[in-house]
């Protein structure tokens, strides 16, 4: 049903003279559900911003299905972004209803699933008279995925949709989406900061540092290049000779480094007399992304 | 199927494993159908494409097989080829990590197989 591709070329993007996006490419394949990570400040939003057509951007182009997104009616429809509302006291959405806010969602897009929307509306135990500005930041963040999900859009784009969330309902919502995934097949882009819960329902991650992309592949494909090896130093060293070696942590002789190699190389060193461990995707994250704060 | 993922290997490698107990304790029998993708998907919460991976393992061992338009099958004989397989692996997977560790405590050989030997008789006992 969807064989849209959404491709970005060359994105650049400044806010006065802070460089947000450098010269990014990213397609997003149908039928796929992705995960977008990255710091804050790494230009999550902006990107998602421009890639739907929300945002202005300096140099670039963004396409859907071979089309223009920008001002581009019929590629818009076919994309749904579901953006942090702004609740704060002052301004964003904050004195807006949720009913209110709902009904515009309906009237904006084209496939929007009213019946859908309301059952989510009755689980969410939202109350359609509140006022954006009066709920928890979790329940605004149940308002933002109900807009996502009820909007039934082929290629559908959810911004921290867990933040505030607790527990119970982070992972309600992953059933939700996987549920509906099974249904619909369409495409989904989940930004979040709570990585490890929803690594295994990614099929492919795109990390995203310092405004450019550092990876798009398939989750688990990516999680396998990377293993913990510890022990005595010297040891330790010499079974990762010519592995490249993102983090090293060192307690007195004891070694642990984190290194990246192809999945079979990796198991070469383990005959030496060295601990090596399978890492998560939060783990990985932070190897490739820390840039030595975490230590 | 039971259990919890955790995140010490792949996670279709562990719903490919999960399968395979369930077909050495008899949970799924030859012939039987097991659970789908998206039943996998749903109960795991993880991506029905990830749950496809792990069956299509089994699958391509021959311990699975697909009749078209139904679902996934226990293979006859499949509980054989999964304990061939992991016999395959024993002496990678336990003996010799157990002899490594061994000989990190100092034990010598024989204290080594006198303790297998034990082990093996006390196994019998509850």
């Amino acid at each position: 049903m969807n064989t849209g591709i959404l491709k970005a070329e060359g994105l650049c993007k400044s806010y006065g003279k802070n460089e947000v996006l450098k010269d990014l490419d990213l397609e997003i394949l149908p039928g796929k559900i992705y995960g977008l990570i990255g710091r804050n400040g790494a230009g999550k939003t902006t990107l998602l911003g421009i890639l739907t057509g929300q945002n202005t951007k300096n140099a670039g182009s963004v396409t859907y299905d071979g089309q223009e997104v920008w001002e581009n009616q019929a590629a818009l429809d076919q994309i749904c972004f579901s953006r942090e509302l702004q609740g704060s006291a002052f301004g964003g959405q904050s004195s807006i209803r949720v009913r209110d806010y709902l009904r515009a969602a309906a009237i904006y897009r084209p496939g929007w699933d009213e019946e859908y929307a309301r059952r989510l509306l009755e689980e969410f135990k939202l109350e359609p008279k509140k006022k954006i500005g009066a709920l928890s930041k979790g329940q605004q963040s149940m308002v933002t995925i109900l807009a996502a999900l009820a909007s039934r859009a082929p290629l559908t784009i959810l911004d921290e949709p867990v933040a505030g969330l607790d527990v119970v309902m982070r992972e309600r919502f992953y059933q939700l989406l996987l549920e509906d995934f099974a249904q619909t097949g369409r495409t989904f882009v989940i930004s979040t900061h709570i990585i490890e819960e929803a690594a295994s329902v990614f099929e492919q991650v795109v990390i995203l540092d310092q405004g450019r992309i550092l990876e798009n592949c398939p989750t688990e494909e990516l999680v396998d290049q990377f293993r913990y090896v510890s022990g005595r130093e010297d040891v330790v060293d010499e079974a990762v000779r010519g592995l490249q070696v993102l983090t090293t942590h060192q307690m007195g002789r004891h070694k642990t480094v984190a290194v990246r190699g192809d999945p079979v190389k990796l198991e070469v060193p383990m005959g030496a007399d060295v601990d090596v461990s399978p890492m998560n995707l939060q783990n990985v994250f932070v190897a490739l992304c820390g840039h030595g704060d975490a230590q | 199927m039971h259990g919890t993922l955790n995140d010490q290997s792949l996670i279709y490698l562990q719903i490919a494993r999960m399968l395979e107990d369930d077909i050495l304790r008899g949970v799924y029998r030859e012939e039987e159908q097991v659970p789908s993708t998206n039943e996998l998907s749903r109960s795991y919460n993880i991506n029905p494409a990830t749950a496809a991976k792990g069956i299509n393992l089994l699958a391509a061992e021959g311990i699975l097989y697909k009749r078209r338009g139904i679902g996934m099958f226990v293979a006859p004989g499949a509980a054989e080829k999964v304990r061939e397989k992991r016999r395959a692996a024993f002496y990678d997977g336990y003996v010799r990590p157990l002899v490594r560790e061994g000989a990190s405590l100092a034990l010598t050989k024989e204290e080594l197989l006198a303790m297998v030997e034990r082990a093996a008789e006390e196994g019998e006992k509850p």
